[in-house]
């Protein structure tokens, strides 16, 4: 560890200090003079034909500036992948929630009364919730356009399947749920949207991906991409959940029609109702091994549902469809997905992007087989699973796995074996393990990579400029270190500058795990370009090599003759004075050695670098109720190098928070089409009272691809935890959870159900 | 509605407003006195992020008509920390400094809550300290780090040892 100055150390966040004072200006907090209240009026109807919109008396109300319906947009049809959005419904209401009409008023009460006064007319139509559903003949459509609701369709096959069922001497199959869940980042979705003379539109926004989305909205508004800004505040977590979204081309039109700054801020139902959440997908598996526990053939059929207009669910679907595959060995593997329009809100990422949703369904599949052939269930992992150096089913390069040492290490942890074997009544124990990626190279088809650029100023202040997002987690922090590290400073003089994409790197952003390995890598060829520059000028000084210089805690010097020392400070001046002024800038890049999929086989290096992870779970169920309660965790995750262990532990910690409440508590409701649930007091998210004591492990195989080895984090945190719960329940009573969340009646009625086939 | 005036000291300084009748505490600290610190996260009270200390005690200010709080002493986020000196009070620094903030959307809240039981009890245990924060919600951290960082203001003015307890809940 001691090798590095500042990487691997745990420090506090960048911005802590002022996140604990209260000082942090989230985008919910911005306030510009003149700053008009936008507001959204939205369907209380899944499907309804708009028959006419009245915003008359609205206008009318004194203190409204502007109210606009879809007749106020450029009327372009556009989406991230899918041109099937408008910023408003033009002539039906698609989900409880879409888009009818906005108003902005000089307060937010007046801003409340004026959507009062909108008349809408409608026809109400029938509606289709379920995915499945929505594929049966005579299905109401969601697009007519779209025969049967089929949004989109992946296949995808390697191996011969057949011949591995064959000799497969068990086999088990059955139908899995994953249930539409909502991110809950605790600052809703919210901009402040401004608009210029010229016509050039601002928009400052809690956004994972500010540079792709402007490409998108510039289509959106009929408008050059240079016309479009995006600034980045700090913002209240996203978790996948904030990528495109129309409250952003909402408040542009309203700031465009009042020539004012207008502030749209979602309530918390209206976040729920318009957000983007989980895709909830149905699962057909079969999964085949020998006798000997080894893995033969695996084959799954997809059914996701995308809600009214497609965000991201395609990919997400085909994701879930093989991500998973390169867990483990397998030779064979086929399967087919499915994304389904249905009436309700737009589904989209959300922590795991399809491989949680697999990954609870193949770890659950595992936990079958090793009961079916009476193996330990981590040994089954251990003798299936993916290990350094290998290439997998689908192409994918395995550069670092620690994901045996991750099994070892959590069994270890968990005292699995003892535990496993103890069979208390109502009480389990269950494992699980994940594979993601650390960047996915079809999800941006342009580019993968990095870049960022460092600007050392004359008083020796760093500025590291980046185009990916920090949600939260962190990621300005790693960056810093990242920097600091490569220039030889300390921590305290490096900062961060705001993503603005007037001034910033063109970086893909915050999605796919790739924010540490992606922009660290970039920021670290950055850095080293300012570096270059700044040993020239200090080789010049020093009358040293350059080629031989190095900076370490601040100060140049040639290692031959440590004595003589430049601070870094006053080279960083003497290199300004030099340029008359000039700042050093480096800037740099990472390119992946990855590769776009063959469009046939879909075969081919997608990440840089893969992390792994396995977590235990013990549970107690209550025999009365069915209640289940996780008791402990154990969570190795395979992190490559951790830049920052206290922030990686953090991001552990949280995702298996997430992943607890998905389990346990969390399900989006529809009542005839409508989200029942849309708020804090129906839709329970965990409370420190609901989480267990986690225990930690990192597991540090250095990366070669990685920047000081590290990998990616963010999603793997959660994506075994659903499985390694249910595991346990499994363990606990016998009953196999197929449908999330669990629900304590049905476990109960099951538990009943084997008790009296025992009697 | 006629506007009704209202008198608060916030933070120590009396502050006179005349608000609307419905105004609710977290409007009139946001909106009116631009307290941004204080956060709305839902606006049911099933979320903490707007707490505030009421005569001490923890509240939800998006609950509270401003009228209900007429005379009474408001303390937020704001008036924490001795900022001229740059020095935070030592919940904060402990948040800070045991990674128990992420996004920091719920960090002004969850200290205002944490601050309150320590006033109340110098010397909780875990789960004092879960009983406590169970109405401020986190989606970042897994409340993992922030048990922790209060644990570790109980034992460092009160008891020394809970530092053992706080180390054990990892």
């Amino acid at each position: 560890m001691s090798e590095f100055d500042v990487v691997g150390k745990s420090v506090p966040q960048l911005a802590a200090r002022e996140k604990a004072t209260g000082d942090t200006r989230f985008v919910t907090d911005l306030v510009l003079p003149r700053m008009l209240h936008g507001r959204v009026l939205r369907s209380p109807h899944a499907h309804a034909r708009i028959i006419s919109i009245d915003t008359r008396k609205a206008a009318a109300l004194p203190g409204v500036r502007a109210v606009v319906t879809h007749a106020d947009t450029p009327k372009i049809k556009f989406g991230p992948r899918s041109e099937d959005w408008t910023i408003f419904a033009e002539d039906k209401a698609r989900f409880h929630g879409d888009e009818i009409a906005a108003v902005a008023a000089v307060d937010p009460d007046t801003a409340e009364q004026a959507l009062d006064l909108i008349q809408v007319e409608y026809e109400v139509l029938d509606h289709v919730v379920s995915p499945l559903e929505a594929l049966e003949p005579g299905a109401p459509l969601v697009h007519e356009e779209s025969p049967g609701n089929i949004a989109a369709e992946f296949n995808i096959e390697a191996g011969d399947i057949q011949k591995g069922f064959d000799r497969s001497h068990v086999i088990y199959a059955d139908r899995f749920y994953t249930n539409q869940v909502y991110q809950a980042y605790m600052e809703p979705m919210a901009v402040l949207a401004e608009t210029d003379l010229s016509g050039r539109v601002t928009l400052h926004t809690g956004t994972q991906i500010p540079n792709m989305m402007r490409m998108t909205y510039a289509k959106a508004l009929g408008m050059a991409p240079e016309n479009l800004r995006i600034v980045v505040p700090e913002y209240g977590g996203a978790f996948g959940g904030k990528m495109e979204n129309n409250i952003h081309l909402v408040a542009a039109v309203l700031s465009q029609k009042a020539g004012l700054p207008v502030r749209l801020v979602n309530t918390r139902q209206e976040d729920f109702l318009a957000g983007n959440p989980r895709v909830p997908m149905y699962f057909d598996i079969k999964l085949g091994a020998t006798k000997e526990g080894v893995l033969t053939a695996k084959d799954v059929r997809v059914v996701g549902g995308a809600g009214a207009r497609l965000v991201y669910s395609q990919v997400i679907v085909s994701t879930a469809c093989y991500r998973v595959d390169s867990l483990y060995r397998f030779k064979n593997v086929r399967a087919r997905g499915i994304t389904a329009y249905t009436h309700t809100v737009p589904t989209a990422c959300y922590r795991g992007f399809g491989n949680s949703q697999s990954t609870f369904v193949l770890e659950s599949a595992m936990d079958e087989l090793a009961a079916a052939l009476r193996i330990d269930p981590a040994e089954l992992r251990m003798k299936n699973g993916v290990g350094p150096g290998e290439t997998s089913v689908h192409g994918w390069k395995i550069g670092s796995s620690g994901l045996r040492e991750c099994v070892e290490k959590a069994t270890r942890a968990a005292d699995w074996t003892r535990k496993k074997a103890e069979k208390k009544p109502f009480r389990g124990i269950g494992l699980a393990c994940c594979n993601h990626v650390s960047g996915n190279r079809p999800f941006a088809r342009e580019f993968d990579g990095g870049s960022a650029m460092v600007r050392v100023g004359r008083d020796g202040r760093v500025m590291v400029f980046h185009g990916e997002s920090d949600m939260g987690q962190g990621q300005n922090t790693t960056y810093a270190q990242i920097a600091a590290e490569t220039l030889g400073v300390p921590m305290a003089q490096v900062h961060v500058a705001q993503v603005d994409t007037d001034i910033s790197p063109f970086g893909l952003g915050s999605f796919a795990t790739r924010g540490t390995l992606m922009g660290g890598n970039g920021v670290m060829a950055a850095a080293r370009k300012a570096l270059e520059q700044l040993k020239e000028i200090a080789g010049d000084h020093l009358e040293a090599d350059p080629g031989k210089i190095i900076c370490k805690k601040g100060e140049f010097y040639d290692p031959d003759n440590p004595a003589q020392r430049m601070a870094f400070k006053e080279v960083a001046s003497l290199a300004t004075i030099s340029r008359h002024g000039a700042p050093v800038v480096g800037t740099g890049f990472y390119k992946p050695p990855t590769q776009l999929p063959d469009p046939d086989t879909k075969k081919g290096n997608i990440s840089p670098a893969y992390p792994f992870g396995c977590q235990i779970a013990e549970v107690e169920v209550d025999p009365d109720t069915g209640q289940v309660t996780v008791t402990r965790m154990a969570a190795a995750h395979d992190v490559g190098r951790a830049i920052n262990p206290m922030a990686t532990e953090g991001q552990i910690q949280g995702g298996i928070a997430q992943g607890l409440g998905w389990t346990l508590m969390e399900d989006m409701a529809y009542e005839n089409g409508r989200l029942v649930n849309a708020d804090f007091v129906d839709y329970i998210v965990p409370s420190a009272f609901d989480m267990p004591g986690v225990e930690s492990i990192l597991v540090e195989p250095v990366e070669p691809n990685g920047p000081y080895g590290a990998k990616g984090i963010g999603e793997p945190a959660l994506n075994p935890t659903m499985a390694a719960i249910t595991n346990a329940i499994y363990d606990a009573t016998g009953v196999r959870i197929t449908s999330l969340p669990v629900n304590p009646e049905q476990l109960l009625a099951k538990i009943r159900e084997k008790q009296g086939s025992r009697c | 509605m006629t506007p009704v005036p209202v008198h608060l000291i916030v933070n120590g300084e009396a502050v006179h407003l005349t608000v609307p009748p419905n105004r609710v505490l977290l409007d009139l600290l946001r909106e009116d006195l631009l307290l941004t610190g204080t956060k709305e996260g839902c606006g049911l009270g099933k979320c903490g992020a707007c707490t505030v200390l009421l005569d001490g005690k923890p509240v939800h200010a998006c609950l509270i008509l401003a009228l209900q709080a007429d005379g009474c002493r408001v303390d937020t986020i704001e008036g924490m920390a001795d900022k001229r000196e740059g020095r935070l009070h030592p919940l904060q620094e402990a948040f800070v400094e045991k990674g128990a903030i992420q996004c920091g959307f719920c960090t002004p809240g969850m200290i205002n809550t944490a601050k309150a039981l320590l006033d109340e009890n110098p010397d909780p245990d875990t789960e004092d300290i879960k009983q406590a924060i169970a109405g401020n919600l986190c989606r970042c951290t897994g409340y993992h780090k922030i048990v922790d960082a209060v644990s570790s203001c109980a034992c460092r003015s009160h008891n020394k040892s809970n530092t053992r307890k706080a180390d054990n809940h990892e």
